[in-house]
């Protein structure tokens, strides 16, 4: 899962950007409001922290731009303004939460999942796919019960195909969600990891679909089908 | 009336009108006395020279006709053509007299040598001062007042008198000519009264015309004040209308007060709030900051930046408060405010279905400020959201006396009374309360305090919540 950081105060852009890696997110940091809005409107994120207070161009009117643009990424608006018209404003201009500072990095986190989940379309933090179970919240994997040992991309390839669940992802599509913009960018890398954590969950839970992409067999579905 | 407001009423100043009128009144009441005594004054000479005329007239022909015979018997030469000297006691009177006979001690009576018809033998009585003046006067002709022989009509008599040596005389004798007072008298009365009367009028006229004069001129200020009213009522945000010249400058400089009071709230305001905003990023840095290592003093820090920062947004809302409330010439449209918080909260509250009923009045006009209607129903609403199953019932109604009702009514569990209690105390500790358990409704007590409003608590018909806030509201011109 790729996040976008928008926040002006350098400290504050550092931890966050810090503890969402350690929670198993790619994350980019924008200082400015301009600068956040060219990499919400070039990359495509799985979601966006907005501070409202930014330099150049003021957080509602990034927001209002994107949504304009078409981008229906999930926005949390984190903000010392809590004025409730600064709150209907932030929501009105399409918004999908408000946490107004200071915050506890655990609620952030947890408001943050709650949008990723409903974004995909589920209802709790954690995925499970027949015996495998992905624990956004913990950053951890699980088969039959045992925890498997996962490096942060290896959990964050697993994480954004858990949650794309039975839908074929592109190599592209995969490099942009699971990495974060500093991330020397090789596609063949995808390769190696699709390879690891075949090994690490078993080969037969990752389809290869030729000339498109990968694919995360939902057994549930499959059964379904 | 108690004591308190009775001296109040004593000390409170006469209104500008009564002073106006009562001074115009000060200097037009003796100014028309002084004109009417006046009047009276030379009305009265002018009727007696009027009256004395004939009279010297008929001295100066007694004189010139009286012949003073050899058996020394006094004789007119020709009579007096007046008639009125021929007719018994006809108030015309002329006598010639030498010797004098006392009255008494200070009156003397003059022995009649010759005198008209009409004095029918009686004679006149003269005072002693009046006496040496005539002996004094030589030939100029003295005016004196005396009984006359009328005595059933009680005669006063004007008397023109004068002391000649006739030819052939070694002693002086009086010459006079005497009238009844009575008509110039009735005259001059007449005269008074009706000049009285007339100035009566002038005076009731002038003060009323003061009068007039002073609530024409002062109405601009009358309008002023109602104006003033409209503002602090709500009805208008700053002082309008057209002023005379000597009015525009107080208009003005009511106005740019009225700007600069909102410029100071709304100044402090944004210093205080800059000032909290500024703190909490620092707070949000130090927090995370703390809470991503696991040592002692982390955990202090933690604490201690909790408490900043409950205290931060303590101070702030309180801050807000303590300057709102008495501001003046601000006011809010209450229905985006209410639109916008049923529009955002179940966008807040994704979990649940929340259904937001709003019913009642609308295009009300909150007398005050936007963010203090902001603070007090978003804190209310969100209170509710946070605790109904789904439903909130919000309602406006406008009351008599300027007042409107919002009531915030949800299916939720409710406040006992003693949670109602806790959460309304002031200054209760925000760290203390349960996430959604009177956060903030102390904040609301008090604005709604500030603006002479209420905020009560009951349960609800739905089961929760019920709560009812009482605000101003603009009245409309």
């Amino acid at each position: 899962m790729r996040l976008l950081i928008v926040e002006d105060d350098a400290d504050l852009s550092r931890q966050l950007k810090s503890a969402f890696k350690d929670a198993g997110y790619a994350v980019d940091v924008a200082l400015d409001g301009e600068e956040g809005h060219f990499l919400g409107d070039t990359e495509p994120y799985d979601a966006v922290i907005l501070d409202l207070g930014l330099p150049l161009i003021d957080g509602v009117s990034v927001l209002q731009k994107w949504r304009a643009d078409g981008k229906t990424f999930p926005v949390l608006i984190l903000t010392a303004r809590d004025q409730w018209s600064e709150k209907v404003a932030g929501f009105d201009a399409g918004a999908d939460d408000y946490l107004t500072k200071p915050f506890h990095v655990e609620e952030l986190m947890a408001r943050l999942r709650a949008l990723l989940r409903r974004a995909a379309g589920h209802t709790t933090d954690t995925i499970e796919l027949g015996d495998l179970m992905v624990d956004n919240r913990a950053a951890r994997a699980f088969v039959d019960g045992m925890a498997i040992k996962l490096t942060s991309h290896e959990f964050r390839l697993l994480s954004y195909m858990a949650a794309h669940k039975g839908r074929v992802i592109s190599r592209t599509e995969l490099v942009e969600h699971i990495y974060d913009q500093d991330f020397d960018r090789d596609s063949n890398t995808i390769e190696v990891f699709v390879g690891r954590l075949r090994k690490k969950i078993g080969t037969e839970r990752i389809e290869t679909v030729r000339g498109l992409g990968y694919r995360l067999l939902d057994p549930e579905s499959e059964t379904t089908d | 009336m108690s004591p308190d407001l009775e001296t109040k009423a004593k000390r409170s100043p006469p209104s500008l009108v009564s002073s106006l009128v009562r001074a115009a009144a000060l200097w037009a009441v003796p100014g028309l006395i002084l004109v009417t005594l006046a009047l009276g004054l030379v009305s009265r000479n002018s009727s007696y020279q009027s009256f004395d005329e004939p009279l010297e007239a008929a001295v100066l022909g007694l004189i010139a006709s009286v012949e003073t015979g050899n058996d020394g018997i006094l004789r007119l030469s020709r009579e007096l053509p007046d008639p009125r000297y021929q007719r018994a006691l006809s108030g015309r009177y002329w006598m010639i007299g030498t010797t004098r006979e006392v009255v008494d001690e200070d009156r003397y009576l003059l022995i009649p040598q010759l005198s008209s018809r009409s004095l029918y033998g009686a004679s006149f009585d003269i005072s002693d001062a009046d006496f040496q003046i005539l002996s004094e006067q030589g030939q100029d002709p003295i005016k004196f007042t005396t009984a006359g022989p009328d005595i059933d009509a009680n005669e006063n008599l004007r008397v023109v008198a004068r002391q000649v040596v006739l030819p052939n005389m070694t002693t002086p004798v009086v010459v006079l000519a005497a009238a009844d007072r009575a008509p110039v008298i009735r005259s001059i009365r007449n005269f008074i009264l009706t000049a009285v009367t007339l100035l009566l009028l002038l005076t009731l006229g002038l003060i009323f015309a003061v009068y007039a004069q002073v609530r024409l001129g002062l109405r601009p200020l009358f309008d002023l004040g109602s104006r003033i009213a409209d503002v602090r009522e709500g009805r208008a945000l700053s002082v309008e209308g057209d002023y005379p010249p000597e009015i525009s400058p107080l208009a003005t400089e009511l106005n740019s007060l009225i700007s600069h009071n909102k410029t100071i709230v709304e100044r402090a305001q944004t210093h205080v709030g800059n000032l909290a905003h500024a703190l909490k990023t620092p707070i949000a840095v130090l927090r995370n900051e703390a809470a991503s290592t696991e040592t002692t003093p982390s955990s202090i820090v933690t604490r201690q930046t909790d408490t900043m920062a409950a205290q931060v947004d303590h101070h702030l809302r309180r801050a807000r408060a303590a300057a709102r409330g008495q501001a003046i010439g601000v006011r809010a449209e209450m229905d985006p405010v209410i639109d916008g918080l049923v529009r955002t909260l179940p966008r807040i509250y994704r979990d649940k279905d929340l259904r937001i009923e709003r019913t009642g009045d609308t295009d009300l006009i909150f007398r005050g400020h936007p963010r203090d209607l902001e603070d007090m129903i978003g804190n209310l609403m969100d209170n509710a959201a946070k605790w109904t199953a789904s439903r909130i019932d919000v309602s406006i109604r406008k009351i008599e006396d300027g007042m409107c009702t919002v009531t915030i009514a949800d299916d939720g569990p409710g406040l006992t009374a003693e949670e109602i209690e806790t959460a309304l105390k002031r200054g209760a500790r925000l760290d203390e309360a349960t996430p959604g358990s009177g956060l903030g409704l102390s904040i609301v007590k008090d604005l709604a305090d500030a603006y002479n409003g209420a905020l009560t608590f009951s349960r609800s018909q739905v089961g929760g919540l019920h709560a009812e806030l009482r605000l101003p509201i603009a009245v409309d011109v």
